[in-house]
């Protein structure tokens, strides 16, 4: 209650201000309104002077606007007036022109009469001019459809005769007398009748080519190419004859029918390609062949389709050139006639193209090459894995070569068929085949795995021997062996292939596909980064070839040496400590065999190959010896010889190798310097703050037990470290 | 570097006619395509979705259905991640060619490619000459998944694609926590095609 009376007197306060504020305005209202009075009278007076000016302005304007009429109606009189004699004149002169053969001059007089309003002429009837009007139409509409006669007779007659002056003279008229359409139908089929006689002899001559003849073998696509030639010749030629008599726009109709001839001729040699070549056979046998039951009796000799692909592939970039040419002149005639929509007509155009038979017949050719390169390619790596071979002294086996020969040959041979479908198709093929076939075969023998048990070192002494002897060629063991280590660089060089191979292809195809849409491009380019992940699975298949080579020969034969290791004793007096030194107990031993270890597998592995292989060594090696060292005991001294004895191992790895050792060394080496302290406490200077460059890689439990490993060590003084 | 986390192939396919690019162009434009052209070879889009805050990139492939371009577009079945079926709800005979397009998918994609049947025009109810049970019971029996779409109406489209998205995503992330196998017995070893079919280490990209 107390708190809504506040709030009551609070609005109270505000109200009464607020009157006050009112009032004084109020006031200064009052002053003002004498003023406005004046005002009012003024604006009154204002108003009438304004509606005055408007009516004067009015009565003027009406009167020019009835001067405008009447000039109108004088111009279209005497437009109409000139019109009449025009039509006189059209009258008289077609009839002379007609009468001398002057067939231009009558057109030209059609013409004009043409573009005269008849309607509005004939609205003078009625007047004594009408009679004569009317007779001078009747005259003209005459005269009109007998020059359209005499125009359709002689282009015939000219194109029988085969004048073909006279055929370009009666072509030009048409538009004339407005028969474009005609006139362009009429054109085309006297060029198409051209075009099929020339290409008729063409084909004629290439079936009576013989197979002697350095042509022989791509006859039909140098046939189809005369055919495109032809044509584009003949566009050429005649296209500024279309667009002077014609105007801009006619060359869409004018090319489509073009195309019609095109279409059929394309036909006709496609059929006879396929006769001659025995292409539908073949077809039918590469499909039996691909079915994965096919015996290889049944199957077609790839070899057999070599020519035949190639001529495919020539076929089709002749088709994609001229298209393109077609597109080209169509495009621009479309784009200098039409203001708008032209995006609509231009895709208007693109699907007449691609949906053109000419284009429906390469499509087709296409999709059969496809079919047929993809057989071509898998038989012919599948021949070259067949008959792998691998030379001594060679690091890799044949198989590898031949196979990325062969599949650079087959997407090669896609690229220059121009079809982007085409060459997407068949590195989508090529990245199938490796991944499933080829990449396949190494797996299935890496999987073999490295022959254990034997020495590899031995083995290789044996045979050396056996060879000189003559006794023996290589034993079963030796040659898996060999046959592991082969493999597994046939599978590293592959997948260094495949990268070069996609970066080889990517600067081809930048070249030969330059011109294609953006959208092609990024199509292209899709496909071929799919080479990129094939590569990546071929280092899955080398890692593991590595996983196999460690279990059998890595692990199992470092495994002895180091045992040495943890036989020998490292609490030893000066005298022993001075005896090691000139009787080394294990560590010269252990580098000879490393060293006769590596040396082994480098002379039969690739450069990638063997650092891996070494990497992998030396991994084991320290990982084998942390291990040793951790149940060992040493003394003051003997700390200080594992200390030479490390040096020794690290010093000569690092001649052995091309990367920096240390690294992998780093524990190793900082247990050393533990084992090799006067005293517990030292190990503060090396610790925390003190560690200078030195980066531990030892955590402070490790820090203590290897100090626990040191015999003279008490532990109290261990625990009490502070790490 | 282009900024997504997964990058995933999907490929269209079904007989001629049955709205392939219509649905494609519905998904990626937000459109329908009047006097859509058939299809020449093969065609491709991309559209960037997000799935639990990851950019996941669809590449997506839209064949063509007529007989002449087969050879081109089955090259395109072993890398897809996901494959959609389309038929024509109100065209029988796309219905009917089904199972040799199943014999296709068996014989060039992975075994393990996520696979959508697709009945597509939904919106021509009063033409429908395939009921949607009859749809959906074949897709189980070929354990395909089902989805009755409008590329007109812009019917179940979106969700096609997002659900193809999400699922693949849930695969690559599976792919890629479980723990690296040893070499030996692990994806290396699998039969064709089997060899990381979703995200995995080979066709995801991780930014
Ligand atoms: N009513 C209706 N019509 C559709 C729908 N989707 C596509 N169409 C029509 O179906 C026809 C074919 O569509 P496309 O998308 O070109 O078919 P496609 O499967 O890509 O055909 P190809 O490229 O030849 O394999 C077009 O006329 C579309 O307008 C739909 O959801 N509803
Ligand atoms: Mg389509």
């Amino acid at each position: 209650m107390e708190c809504f009376g506040e709030s009551l007197n609070q609005e109270l306060e505000d109200l009464q201000e607020h009157q006050t504020a009112i009032e004084t305005k109020m006031l200064s209202l009052h002053k003002m309104l004498p003023n406005l009075q004046l005002l009012h009278t003024d604006s009154r007076q204002l108003s009438s002077m304004v509606s005055f000016t408007s009516t004067l302005a009015e009565n003027v304007s009406g009167k020019v606007r009835q001067l405008d009429l009447a000039k109108s109606h004088v111009t279209a009189c005497m437009q109409r007036v000139e019109d009449v004699l025009d039509l006189k004149f059209c009258t008289d002169g077609v009839q002379t022109a007609l009468q001398n053969e002057d067939y231009e001059q009558a057109a030209a007089h059609i013409h004009r009469f043409l573009s005269l309003d008849e309607n509005v002429l004939r609205m003078t009837e009625g007047s004594n001019e009408g009679s004569t009007l009317d007779t001078s139409f009747q005259l003209l509409h005459e005269a009109e459809s007998k020059l359209k006669k005499i125009v359709h007779k002689n282009f015939d007659a000219a194109v029988h005769s085969k004048d073909v002056a006279s055929v370009e003279r009666f072509f030009k008229i048409f538009p004339l007398i407005n028969l474009h359409d005609e006139g362009l139908t009429k054109f085309s089929k006297y060029l198409s009748a051209q075009i099929s006689e020339t290409a008729e002899t063409n084909l004629n001559q290439a079936l009576s080519v013989k197979s002697s003849d350095k042509r022989s073998t791509v006859i039909f696509a140098d046939t189809i190419t005369l055919l495109f030639e032809g044509i584009a010749r003949v566009v050429e030629i005649h296209q500024p004859l279309v667009e002077t008599y014609y105007g801009p726009g006619k060359m869409f109709p004018f090319m489509a029918a073009l195309q019609k001839e095109c279409d059929r001729q394309t036909r006709k040699i496609v059929e006879k390609f396929k006769e001659s070549r025995d292409f539908t056979r073949k077809v039918q046998k590469v499909r039996q062949s691909s079915m994965p039951r096919a015996t290889a009796a049944e199957k077609i000799d790839p070899k057999e389709l070599d020519v035949l692909l190639a001529e495919l592939t020539l076929m089709n970039a002749r088709a994609e050139l001229y298209l393109r040419f077609v597109r080209r002149r169509v495009v621009a005639d479309v784009e200098v006639s039409q203001e708008e929509d032209r995006t609509e007509k231009v895709a208007e155009v693109d699907k007449f193209l691609s949906d053109c038979d000419l284009s429906r017949l390469m499509q087709e050719l296409v999709g059969s090459y496809i079919m047929m390169e993809e057989y071509f390619m898998k038989e012919m790596v599948v021949k070259a894995v067949k008959m792998d071979t691998y030379e001594g002294g060679a690091m890799t086996s044949s198989m590898v070569d031949d196979a990325f020969f062969i599949v650079k040959k087959c997407v090669r041979r896609a690229m220059s068929s121009c079809s982007v479908d085409g060459v997407c198709a068949m590195l989508n093929n090529a990245c199938t085949m490796l991944e499933q076939d080829f990449k396949e075969e190494l797996h299935s023998r890496l999987k073999l795995g490295f022959p254990s048990g034997f020495d590899l070192t031995q083995a290789y002494n044996l045979v050396q021997s056996s060879i000189q002897q003559g006794k023996l060629q290589s034993s079963d063991t030796e040659k898996a062996k060999a046959n592991f280590l082969c493999m597994l660089n046939d599978t590293e060089v592959s997948s260094d292939y495949i990268q070069t191979l996609k970066k080889n292809l990517q600067a081809e195809i930048t070249k030969v596909f330059g011109h294609v849409h953006q959208h092609s491009q990024e199509k292209l380019e899709s496909c071929l980064s799919e080479l990129a992940s094939v590569s990546n699975k071929f280092r899955e298949v080398r890692e593991f070839g590595f996983t196999q080579l460690y279990s059998a020969a890595i692990k199992p034969r470092i495994k002895p040496w180091v045992d040495t290791f943890s036989a020998t004793s490292h609490l030893i007096d000066d005298e022993e400590f001075t005896n090691y030194e000139a009787n080394d107990p294990w560590v010269q031993a252990f580098i000879v065999q490393l060293d006769n270890l590596l040396n082994t597998f480098k002379a039969s592995l690739t450069t990638g190959n063997n650092d891996t292989f070494v990497s992998h060594v030396t991994t084991e090696v320290t990982i084998q010896l942390e291990k040793a060292v951790l149940k060992m005991s040493f003394n003051r001294l003997g700390g200080l010889q594992f200390d030479k004895e490390l040096r020794a191992l690290v010093g000569y790895l690092t001649s052995v190798t091309t990367w920096t050792i240390r690294d992998k060394f780093a524990r190793l080496t900082q247990m050393a310097t533990i084992l090799n302290l006067e005293k517990v406490n030292e190990i503060l200077d090396y610790w925390g703050p003190n560690s200078g460059p030195l980066t531990w890689r030892l955590t402070p439990t490790e820090v203590r037990q290897v100090l626990t490993l040191r015999v003279d060590f008490r532990g109290d003084d261990i625990k009490r470290l502070k790490l | 570097m282009e900024d997504y986390k997964y990058l995933f192939k999907v490929v269209l396919i079904g007989n001629a006619g049955v709205g392939k690019t219509c649905l494609v162009r519905r998904f990626t434009q937000g459109l329908f395509p009047p006097g859509q052209g058939a299809t020449i070879g093969v065609d491709f889009m991309i559209k960037t979705v997000e799935v639990d805050g990851d950019k996941v990139k669809l590449q997506i492939w839209d064949t063509a259905g007529q007989e002449r371009f087969r050879c081109i577009t089955q090259s395109y079945y072993r890398s897809a991640n996901a494959l959609i079926l389309v038929y024509d709800i109100t065209c029988q005979p796309t219905f009917d060619c089904l199972p040799n397009w199943i014999k296709e998918i068996d014989t060039y994609a992975s075994s393990k490619v996520l696979t959508y049947l697709v009945g597509n025009k939904s919106d021509r109810l009063l033409h429908r000459e395939i009921p949607a049970e009859i749809g959906e019971h074949f897709a189980k029996q070929h354990s395909m998944r089902y989805l009755e779409t409008s590329a007109k109406e812009a019917e179940n489209v979106d969700r096609l694609f997002t659900e193809i998205a999400v699922e693949l995503t849930k695969q690559a992330k599976e792919n890629f926590l479980r723990p690296r196998q040893d070499s030996t017995s692990g994806k290396v070893g699998m039969p064709n095609g089997g060899s990381s079919p979703v995200g995995g280490l080979s066709c995801c990209k991780l930014n």
